[in-house]
């Protein structure tokens, strides 16, 4: 689960990868932003994207298995988004649509991100002027990600080994206790990382 | 070494007290000298100060940096001015390397503070594959940290420090955590290093295989130092500090 989340890049050397990051990034954003405003009916337009869409996958050797899986683990939300517009007047049309049009912006996004490293993707926002605090916050939040789900993975396992009863409320206590352990043991880290940073030269 | 500084010492801490904000008393009245690209282990029990006077020889402690400050990096006192060059200078190994792995590839990691010290272009990438040849992960540079091992972390850690050039190397637990293997590496890889070392362990061993001197710390002062093969030797005195006699030095034959 942690390294499919985490690890969106799909390692290859087709042409799609040796693509300049830029290049696509600022393809996949023209693309976006291309879908959002093609007119809701306009499902030749639809077809159109997700024609190039499927062209992209293939030129990046990329297996229609791997994609469709990133895609389903990501649906649920756009599903949620989506059916909220079930309560209006004539809901199924604008369902229909917003569901088209966030599956082709995923899909764009899953191609984009499955074909170049997130490292390089900070590299383009960089050389974009996009404000150094975000780029920053961006960098450090997708290298902790993981050591903090590992700890999280790591205190939930201690903490089930010593979970002898299976009452639900003890559980969710238990799950509180590690929520809030990790949300200390997070601040606590980045204390240390920031002082790790200084010990480089940050900001002297 | 170079002619007419040959006298100054790589690190030297005079009466060096340090007192945390909830009052506990961390340092008494240290006092330690370290000569160039010597190697000195700092042993001692849990909270007897080690990573506490560590952090004071870059300048991490104290928080407001003193105004006659007690502990100088090659002539140089660590002092507010001189926070730029001392960090440049001294290399912190934090003990937890995920701490000190920020960023998001290995080569950005290392890259780190030569960046902070104004190395671009070229020069940038020369240091970076120098420090990555000199810890044995050269090509290692658009690996993601936490695709690593734990020893790997440990010496991607050390490439970002020897890329600094620094001339001191603080380490805080260096073996804590490594396999065997992993150990041996690194053990070698600080006895290549021709810059002075000072290592705050509790692997007796490695000091006495690496380190010509050793300084025991207990509840912040330093108890006593000397040569590694007398001082750990003493076994009951080692017994009283919380520490052990190594294995090493038990038995006189090869093993």
């Amino acid at each position: 689960m942690h390294d499919r989340l985490l690890s969106p890049y799909h390692p290859g050397g087709s042409r799609m990868h040796r693509m300049p990051a830029g290049l696509k990034a600022g393809g996949a954003a023209a693309l976006v932003v291309a879908v959002v405003l093609l007119p809701r009916d306009a499902w030749a337009g639809y077809a159109a994207c997700a024609a190039f869409l499927a062209l992209v996958a293939a030129l990046a050797r990329i297996p229609g298995r791997v994609l469709a899986r990133r895609i389903l683990l990501l649906e649920p939300f756009v599903l949620g988004v989506a059916a909220l517009s079930l309560a209006q007047q004539g809901g199924g049309r604008v369902f229909l649509a917003m569901l088209a049009k966030s599956t082709l912006c995923l899909c764009t996004m899953v191609l984009l991100s499955g074909t170049t490293r997130f490292s390089d993707l900070l590299r383009v926002l960089w050389r974009l002027r996009v404000p150094a605090l975000l780029v920053t916050s961006l960098a450090l939040m997708y290298r902790y990600l993981s050591v903090l789900m590992d700890e999280a993975a790591r205190m939930t396992r201690a903490r089930r080994s010593r979970t002898f009863s299976a009452g639900r409320g003890l559980a969710w206590r238990g799950s509180a206790t590690v929520a809030a352990q990790l949300f200390v043991r997070s601040s606590e880290r980045a204390e240390r990382v920031y002082a790790a940073m200084c010990a480089r030269g940050w900001r002297t | 070494m170079r002619a007419g500084v040959a006298d100054v010492n790589a690190v030297e801490v005079r009466a060096l007290s340090y007192r945390y904000a909830d009052g506990t008393k961390a340092l008494r009245a240290v006092s330690l000298v370290v000569a160039e690209g010597e190697r000195v282990g700092l042993v001692g029990p849990n909270g007897a100060g080690k990573s506490t006077l560590l952090l004071h020889l870059n300048g991490l402690l104290p928080e407001r940096p003193s105004a006659s400050p007690s502990v100088c990096v090659l002539g140089v006192p660590v002092a507010e001015p001189n926070l730029r060059e001392i960090r440049a200078r001294v290399g912190l190994l934090f003990q937890d390397p995920d701490d000190q792995l920020f960023c998001p590839t290995v080569w950005e990691d290392v890259a780190f503070g030569p960046q902070q010290l104004g190395v671009r272009g070229a020069a940038l990438e020369e240091r970076v594959a120098r420090s990555l040849g000199q810890v044995g992960l050269a090509g290692f540079g658009e690996r993601l940290p936490q695709h690593l091992s734990r020893g790997e972390k440990r010496r991607v850690c050390l490439a970002g420090l020897l890329a600094c050039e620094a001339r001191v190397l603080a380490l805080d637990e260096p073996t804590s955590d490594l396999d065997p293997r992993g150990r041996r590496e690194l053990k070698a890889l600080l006895q290549a290093l021709p810059v002075a070392q000072i290592i705050a362990t509790h692997d007796l061993e490695l000091v006495v295989e690496t380190c010509a001197r050793v300084v025991v710390l207990d509840r912040g002062a330093v108890v006593v130092e000397g040569p590694p093969t007398e001082v750990l030797a003493d076994e009951a005195r080692m017994l009283d500090l919380g520490l052990e006699k190594p294995h090493i030095l038990r038995h006189r034959h090869p093993h």
